[in-house]
């Protein structure tokens, strides 16, 4: 009797122990420091903007290599010298290589992107199942946009690499199934998209929008639109879509050409689209950037001290600066080109290019100095911010400098074009359309103009934005133009091998039609 | 009742039995041990005779009733017993010898304690000297080469821990470390522990061994005692410390000016030719070679120096009837071999106490508290520091923009980048204070007495990282500026265990030994982070102002972050131990874990089986002389490996900011996948045997072992979505074979010696995996790994050079070259040839293979020591081969072709026909072709290194006739000998690529030993 007792504490010591560890079992479920998707308040609506800021945070978010992959092959622009990334240079001469990162970034880079905006649209509906019918109509709305953003990225993958995937959904193993798109069937798509989000879509000027400022707005799926019925050469839809807009009468061109890419350019009334980067005009703190370094000189005297330079990884190409001289251009010629001492000289070695007029010259309209540099001869205007632009304290190369994607000069140069190759005109001439863009270029306005005049002022207006002037060319099959500087261009050269690390993931065939 | 209890109790307790016996000789002695020391508490028993007793707290002890020629035997656990035949002495002294071959010593495992002899797996133990002879701060380095089947990467930078790796690598996720169980505590790192404060070091390398802790266990588990004092034994106290210089060896050659100007002009870069032109206009040109400029740096050399290294312990252990108790301080430090603020300081202070509070009830506490402090080195230096180009000074005056020191920035040459390392060393100070405390108590009583025990261990380990980055404002001219800022984090750790365990212990008949544990264990373990930078510190001059409110408040906006986990653990666990007749015998383990990191199958089970033949105890071999002890045992067990990332379970949410018409705009992002994961599976079947033979001469130990890791967690890539997302998916395979022996020999009363070696080899093997592309890449595009079924887990995955091509007409010739050039590749004599593996007459990816892995695949390690008189001598050495380096210091030439590199490739490029048929050409180097990954950038990682030598001399007290304390003096070399093939300064490397790889030093020590 006297050992039980003796031993009773001890043995319940013992079952008070298990019998705590089991009570401790409610604490298996929980898990700190994570928030949950579904763990947001799906009926308060007024949070549903954060799901469309987010879808505008991801499409502005751009890797570096992005732009220049999607734009260095036009013969409006070289890769710069060689060193650094050969295998850049090695694309721009058309030497692809199927292993090179650049390739498989911009291919996961875009379908990433296009997976996060599906999973935008995922949260905005959830919030639409509990909306009032008002609500739901600002959630239509919201959907409408991030459409019009994910349509933008699916068009740049498939002039890039042709036949690729349309992507809806956040789990694409299905629509990976089906094999890729062709390129028609994707523009066609977008097309159909577009047309679908316009009536929901705001009908502003996105620089009119106060709840988004710069946000998507019908025009902007129109200019999708008109892109993608370019690609397809469907060029009544183009003059139609692109007249639309010209007659909605909400667009105008900027005055000052060099401006337009500078800081006070930014969200003007020739804006249609544009990723928009800033410090917020604080020396410190967050500042939302595109890194637009590779773009810049790599030797520079800045006019305010301590302002970084560039990498030198895109140049003006020399022919297109002779273009322009041809031409007589002047705003757009400096707009467009930093000329270096080493890059004048270069020029000057060609007898008709002895003389050359007075703002070709190493320092910018805003004094900064581009110093002689090993890699290039000149660096983009078009991707330049004055040094003196710049936030006091802040030193990146353009940084907090948009980057305007789609501008009304495009679409009247697109409308110009289209009618001049059988489209129906709904409003303006292609020559008014053409001249509007000539006397903001102080340039003389012309008469009757043709296909051919149209893509030379493309050319002139649009070079180093966006491959635009490369696309172009491809369409049109004029292979002669991209065979320049030592170049061959072929008919299987357009388009870019799908990256290898996709060829081993995805039913892709092993090939595309480059392979 | 109470009282006889203890009565009886004491007299269990007291062993031997005291009872009385016819009335002879009264005897008297004392009891010491080889040291001189006393050894209280020895036992005296007449053979064949139930009379006994046991030794006073001085060793002395008194016999009466002993028959004249009766044999006494004279026992301590440890050492080797002694029979003496009475005849006629009434005073016999006696002195034990530790037997380090007894069979009744027992080893720690999990939540109890094991006679070696009755193990069935493989369990190595570690003693004290070997731990402390290492120059260490982190006990773990002394394993190094010393314990087959364990391989320990050694870090350079003072404060870091080694890499340890227990039978290969069996996960492919991080979770690589494995499990220090510390007085009960468990641990991932014990940098927090001084080596001259721990007891015994046991390495539980097989299944069986360590399943008894289930899912930590499944990366090897090392169980941890620290020093406890002995009951009725007098203080002694202990000083134990050293002082050395650390030096830095093997320092890698650079091209110097003149080659690396000869390697610039050869590329045929003229921009290249301009900055060497640069240079010479800056600098001036040299008076011995007017071609090259006048500045020749060795930046290796510039940015290291020779550190110290000390360490000092204090201890005094000793003990009452009923407490015993163990206590010491320890300072430790060591500075680096970079030549900034870059030094680890560690101080502790420690106590264990034990205490009988009733004759059936034990407790004990037992805390360490660390203090630590490290300067972490600024990394990116060792890397700048090969490739900024030798005609560089560390000083340029003629920067005079450059503030607060005119250092040289190398775009004054041209450069893309500033290139000189001393900015990254002098305006960066990393602070880390690691304070760590562990602490436990234990309660135990009898239940059942001498049979049931029913224990319960509380045990928390408190961590608080308080890390400080500050980086100072520097202007370096050329717009190279920066301004101040300051980088904050505290990290949090506190984790709890709460055990409980019941021990049965039995003998059925004379036959049956039995040990039954049973035990329940809660787990708690809570990490909190918390950070924060600020830039624009007022008053950055002064150390006194580094704290975040004096920096510019506008610049903490998103920079402020948090982020908290709290992990719950749950088990059960038991443990069956049988043997019959000491010579069959049976082990048997089990545990069920459950953990709160997973959301789906959160509960785990982990069993475990042993078997053991002692041969050697069989009637048949008991006569043999031969064998004195032959065990043949096999093993098989489950582990868990949990120590993976927790999983999400669901999408979840991050917060972005985007710029909207110049506003800051703060929306949310969401994912498309979640981890939803459960446990890795080790899976071990292991068969060894242990042999002593040729009177405890030779001991050989040997196993074999295949450790499959199922539900290996793999990063598996989903296409299009552009995530990773880890899941379940693959079987990774690691086997082996692991020898041990060893030699010792007493030539007579002075010299003894012994020898011993030990050798590992492992194959490490992805035997499954799910991903669509049938293959999980890992490094970077350019130095790509690969993990293929069939080959070892993150392998080099590239080309296979043949050869370089020497002139125009082999490029002709050659059929593949032509094909290249076809498809608009160039290439040059001076340029690679490379192997079509898949013979299409194309180089492209299909032509790429496995170069090899950065795992050993064999690995050896030695021994040998001395001793005459007061004289010691050791030396260990180790060596490992199989295993592969990327040179990565080398591939950077891909993206910065214009830098320096070492005077290998610079002394063996290809210049011409015949100079060399494996380095290509300057021009080569810098182009694409050539800078594939193949077996060019991928160098054996072979080793063979002298580990330590050490020779000591010890004085004892009692020879200098006095009451004077023991001394030894040693005289210690760790590392001073390395060889290697290797292109770096530093053949060991842990994951094998050797980018910014801190060298280690080779150290020279004095130490002394007093014990008083």
């Amino acid at each position: 009797m006297n050992t039980i007792k003796q031993n009773f504490k001890p043995w319940f010591a013992v079952l008070s122990a298990c019998f705590i560890l089991l009570s401790c079992s409610d604490r298996f479920d929980d898990r700190e420091g994570q928030l949950n998707a579904d763990d947001l308040d799906y009926s308060d609506t007024d949070n549903m903007i954060q799901a469309l800021v987010g879808a505008y945070n991801i499409i502005a978010t751009r890797g570096w290599e992005e732009p220049l992959l999607l734009s260095v092959r036009g013969d409006d622009v070289n890769a710069g010298g060689l060193g650094d990334q050969q295998p850049f240079t090695d694309t721009d001469n058309f030497i692809y290589d199927q292993n090179y990162w650049m390739y498989n970034s911009l291919w996961n880079v875009h379908y990433g992107d296009i997976v996060n905006l599906n999973t935008e649209i995922e949260l905005i509906n959830n919030f639409k199942d509990l909306a009032t019918p008002e609500d739901a109509q600002t959630a239509d709305q919201y959907i409408a946009e991030i459409t019009v953003l994910r349509a933008w990225l699916h068009f740049n993958l498939a002039r890039v690499f042709q036949d690729v995937f349309i992507i809806e959904t956040t789990q694409p193993d299905g629509e990976i199934a089906n094999g890729v798109a062709t390129k028609d069937e994707v523009m066609q798509y977008i097309i159909t998209q577009m047309d679908a989000a316009i009536p929901l879509l705001p009908n502003l000027r996105p620089n009119e929008r106060t709840d988004i400022p710069g946000g998507v707005t019908r025009f902007t799926a129109m200019a999708i639109k008109a892109m993608a019925q370019l690609e397809l050469q469907d060029y009544t839809g183009v003059a139609s879509t692109t007249g639309e807009i010209i007659n909605s009468g909400k667009f105008s061109l900027y005055d000052d050409f060099y401006g337009l890419f500078k800081k006070p350019g930014e969200l003007s009334n020739e804006s249609l689209f544009e990723l928009q980067f800033s410090d917020f005009g604080n020396s410190t703190g967050d500042s939302f950037y595109h890194l637009l370094a590779p773009f810049g000189p790599q030797g520079w005297t800045p006019a305010r001290e301590n302002a970084s330079g560039g990498w030198g990884f895109y140049e003006p190409s020399l022919k297109f600066i002779k273009f322009m001289l041809d031409r007589g251009e002047t705003t757009r010629l400096e707009s467009s080109v930093l000329f270096t001492d080493r890059g004048i000289a270069e020029l000057q070695t060609d007898p008709n290019y002895a003389t050359l007029p007075s703002f070709v010259s190493n320092t910018t309209r805003d004094g900064d100095v581009i110093n002689d540099y090993a890699r290039a001869l000149f660096a983009s205007g078009k991707h330049y911010l004055p040094s003196v632009q710049l936030t006091e304290g802040r030193n990146d190369y353009g940084g907090g400098k948009n980057m305007i994607v789609i501008r009304y000069a495009e679409i009247l140069l697109m409308y110009a074009e289209a009618v001049t190759r059988g489209g129906t005109p709904n409003g303006i001439s292609a020559d008014q359309a053409v001249n509007l863009i000539r006397t903001r270029a102080n340039m003389p306005t012309v008469t009757g103009v043709t296909s051919e005049d149209v893509m030379e002022e493309k050319f002139a207006e649009l070079a180093l934005e966006w491959g635009i002037r490369y696309y172009d060319m491809i369409r049109l099959d004029n292979y002669t133009e991209l065979s320049y500087d030592g170049r061959t261009f072929t008919a299987d050269d357009e388009y870019l091998p799908y990256p290898q690390a996709q060829v081993d993931a995805l039913p892709l065939g092993g090939t595309n039609s480059n392979q | 009742m109470n009282l006889t209890r203890s009565i009886l109790l004491f007299l269990l307790f007291s062993y031997p039995i005291i009872l009385f016996g016819q009335d002879n000789l009264t005897i008297t002695g004392t009891v010491i041990d080889d040291k001189g020391l006393p050894l209280p508490g020895a036992s005296i028993v007449l053979k064949n005779g139930t009379t006994g007793t046991q030794t006073d707290f001085d060793g002395n002890y008194t016999l009466a009733n002993i028959p004249n020629n009766s044999t006494l035997v004279y026992s301590y656990i440890g050492f080797s017993p002694k029979e003496i035949t009475v005849d006629g002495n009434t005073t016999i002294d006696v002195t034990l010898l530790p037997d380090t071959q007894n069979l009744d010593e027992v080893v720690v495992v999990g939540y109890g304690t094991q006679k070696k002899a009755d193990l069935t797996g493989s369990i190595v133990s570690v003693s004290t000297e070997e731990i402390e002879k290492t120059i260490s701060a982190n006990p773990v380095q002394s394993l190094q080469g010393k314990v087959a089947g364990v391989q320990i990467v050694s870090p350079g930078t003072p404060g870091a821990s080694p890499t340890v790796r227990i039978r290969g690598l069996g996960t492919f996720s991080n979770a690589t470390s494995l499990l220090y169980v510390v007085d009960g505590m468990f641990y991932s790192n014990i940098d927090f522990l001084n080596p001259n404060d721990i007891k015994s070091m046991n390495i539980l390398k097989d299944a069986s061994s360590s399943a008894i802790y289930g899912v930590r266990a499944a990366n090897g588990v090392i169980i941890i005692e620290t020093k406890s004092g002995s009951k009725n034994r007098k203080p002694q106290i202990e000083y134990n410390g050293y002082t050395g210089i650390q030096r830095a060896q093997n320092v890698l050659k650079m091209a110097n000016a003149e080659q690396f100007t000869t390697m610039a002009l050869e590329s045929g870069s003229s921009a290249d030719a301009q900055f060497i032109l640069n240079a010479m206009q800056r600098y001036g040109r040299s008076r011995v070679n007017p071609n090259i400029p006048d500045v020749n740096t060795d930046w290796y050399d510039e940015i290291m120096r020779d550190g110290i290294i000390q360490n000092h312990s204090l201890s005094v252990t000793g003990g009452t009837e009923n407490v015993s108790y163990s206590t010491g301080i320890n300072y430790f430090t060591q500075e680096g071999l970079l030549d900034m603020k870059n030094k680890y300081e560690r101080f502790n202070i420690r106590s264990k106490l034990d205490v009988d509070v009733t004759d059936n009830l034990k407790i004990g506490v037992n805390t360490v508290f660390s203090n630590a402090t490290q300067y972490a080195p600024e990394n990116s230096a060792w890397f700048k520091a090969y490739f900024a180009v030798p005609i560089l000074p560390v000083f340029d005056a003629q920067n005079t923009e450059a503030t607060p020191n005119s250092y040289a920035n190398a775009r004054a040459l041209g450069y893309r980048g500033t290139q000189n390392p001393f900015p990254d060393m002098a305006y960066n100070e990393n602070r880390l204070k690691i304070r760590k405390l562990l602490a436990n108590f234990y309660a135990e009583t009898d239940l059942i007495p001498e049979k049931l025990t029913f224990k319960t261990t509380y045990n928390l380990d408190f961590s608080a990282l308080e890390e400080r980055y500050v980086n100072l404002p520097y202007n370096m001219g050329f717009g190279d500026e920066r301004r101040s800022s300051i980088n904050r984090q505290q990290n949090n750790f506190f984790n709890q265990i709460w055990d409980n365990t019941l021990t049965y212990t039995d003998k059925i008949g004379e036959d049956h030994n039995i040990t039954l544990l049973a035990g329940a264990s809660y787990r708690d373990e809570e990490a909190n982070r918390f950070g924060a930078t600020g830039s624009d510190i007022a008053g950055i001059d002064y150390e006194t102002s580094w704290y975040l409110n004096f920096a510019d408040p506008l610049t903490f906006n998103n920079n402020v972050n948090e982020s908290n986990s709290r992990i719950y653990g749950q088990s059960y666990f038991g443990r069956l131990s049988y043997n019959f007749k000491d010579r069959y015998l049976v082990y048997g383990t089990f545990r069920a874990d459950r953990s709160s990191k997973f959301t789906q199958e959160q509960w785990g089970y982990f069993p475990s089986v042993g078997l053991g033949w002692v041969v050697s105890q069989e009637p048949f071999l008991q006569e043999s002389n031969f064998l004195d002890f032959f065990k043949l045992r096999a093993s098989w067990g489950r582990l868990g490996n949990d120590n993976v990332p927790a999983s999400s379970g669901a999408n979840t949410i991050t917060n972005t900011t985007v710029d909207l018409g110049d506003t800051p705009v703060t929306g949310v992002t969401a994912t498309s996948t979640f981890t939803d994961l459960t446990w890795e599976v080790v899976e071990e079947l292991d068969f060894g045997f242990n042999l002593t033979t040729l009177n405890s001469r030779l001991s050989l130990d040997a196993d074999y072992y295949i450790r499959d890791t199922e539900n290996a967690i793999m990063p598996v890539y989903i296409p299009i979505a552009n995530v990773t997302v880890n899941r379940n998916s693959g079987v990774i395979r690691n086997s082996g074979i692991e020898v041990a022996a060893s030699w010792s020999d007493n030539i007579n009363e002075d010299f003894s010696y012994s020898i011993g070696a030990n050798i590992t080899t492992v194959k490490n093997e992805t035997i499954s995996l799910e991903d669509e592309r049938g293959y999980i890449d890992s490094g970077s595009a350019e130095f790509r790994q690969r993990t293929l079924v069939g080959e070892p887990l993150y392998a080099f995955y590239g080309y296979q050079t043949t050869g370089v091509y020497q002139n125009q007409a082999e490029i002709d010739n050659d059929p593949v070259a032509q094909n290249v050039i076809a498809e608009g590749q160039n290439i040059e004599p001076g340029y690679f040839k490379y192997r079509d593996a898949n013979g299409d007459g194309f180089i492209n990816d299909e032509d790429r293979m496995v170069l090899g892995s950065f795992l050993p695949k064999f690995t050896y390690g030695g021994n040998i020591g001395l001793n005459y008189k007061q004289f010691g001598f050791t030396m260990d050495f180790y060596g490992q081969t199989g295993n592969k380096i990327l040179n990565r210091k080398r591939g950077e030439v891909i993206f910065t072709n214009d830098t320096n590199m070492d005077a290998d490739l610079a002394i063996n490029r290809w210049h011409g026909e015949g100079t060399s048929n494996s380095y290509p050409s300057s021009a080569g180097l810098r182009n694409s072709w050539n800078q594939r990954l193949s077996n060019f950038w991928v160098e054996d990682g072979d080793f063979f290194r002298i580990q330590n030598v050490q020779l000591s001399y010890t004085l004892k007290g009692d020879q200098l006739k006095g009451k004077f304390p023991d001394f030894k003096f040693t005289l210690t070399a760790e590392r001073p000998l390395t060889l290697f093939s290797y292109n770096g300064f530093n053949p060991e490397v842990s994951d094998g690529v050797d980018r910014q790889t801190y060298p280690v030093p080779a150290i020279y020590t004095f130490g002394v030993n007093v014990k008083l």
